[in-house]
């Protein structure tokens, strides 16, 4: 029977949305208090959704500690305490929005995804009032 | 439209299947397969699809639900060894994808009876890091 696990992480890091295709002016428009040239930061939670069939023996769909590993080396540790703008690949060309930084979680994710549960969706809190969903 | 209602229960389980060995409960469950037993707070989340009545403007009577939850779901799994005392873990390890799949069975029957609305899903979080969702799917 194929049930969807969900598992919660997070992390801290620093950014600022300043985009290059802009003046000053217009990113200070778009962007507000977060275009800060001197960043600011966040708790990010993060929310990964993993589906499969449940296993007649261990009643597991996924195994915790594989998925908890795999979060960590992918996403956690390369992410966690960072300047997201300044150390983290992807962001030297596109702002690290919440939207960005899902896709680049997922992406990051689908590299190295083994066979078996599938990777449904992936949830990111900025705040707990602005979340960002993509689908695996 | 769905509509969800959370309710909570207070269990104990002991993660361990009888088909593996001890090595192996130890490296697939980790500290859950303390064979003294362990519990959560376990928070359910039904969510029921349907539309609204156009006479009372509900999609089903939620004071019959919370005693459809509390008589088939609640009175079972509240206070429990789940190991023990329910039996659908006779045989089979009360993780926390089961009980999501073992909640569904008991409820889906139970929801509507003039057959309007119907169970939608079941989620079942055991912490705050982890849940499960099922939607009846085999």
């Amino acid at each position: 029977m194929k049930v969807y696990v969900t598992r919660s992480y997070w992390f801290s890091a620093t950014h600022r949305l300043h985009s290059a295709g802009l003046s000053d002016e217009e990113n200070r428009v778009v962007y507000g208090k977060c275009n800060n040239p001197h960043g600011h930061g966040h708790n990010y939670e993060i929310e990964v959704t993993v589906s499969g069939p449940v296993d007649p023996v261990t009643g597991r769909a996924v195994s915790l500690d594989a998925l908890d590993m795999l979060i960590d080396r992918e996403v956690l540790s390369p992410l966690r305490y960072r300047n997201l703008n300044e150390e983290v690949a992807a962001f030297r060309s596109a702002v690290p929005t919440t939207e960005n930084l899902a896709s680049e979680v997922a992406r990051r994710l689908h590299t190295t995804w083994p066979e078996g549960p599938k990777l449904e969706k992936i949830r990111i809190h900025e705040t707990d009032r602005n979340i960002c969903e993509i689908s695996g | 439209m769905i509509i969800s209602k959370k309710v909570e229960f207070a269990a104990s389980h002991i993660c361990r299947s009888p088909k593996l060995s001890d090595a192996e409960n130890e490296r697939v469950y980790g500290a859950a397969a303390n064979p003294l037993s362990h519990g959560h707070n376990y928070v359910v989340e039904v969510a029921i699809e349907g539309e609204p009545d156009p006479v009372t403007g509900m999609i089903l009577d939620l004071k019959r639900l919370k005693d459809v939850l509390e008589d088939r779901v609640l009175a079972v799994y509240d206070h429990r060894l789940l190991n023990r005392e329910v039996a659908a873990f006779e045989g089979v390890v009360p993780t926390v994808e089961n009980i999501a799949i073992d909640i569904w069975s008991r409820l889906e029957e139970h929801i509507d009876p003039s057959g309007r609305a119907r169970l939608y899903s079941v989620r079942v979080h055991e912490t705050n890091e982890l849940f499960v969702e099922y939607r009846g799917e085999a």
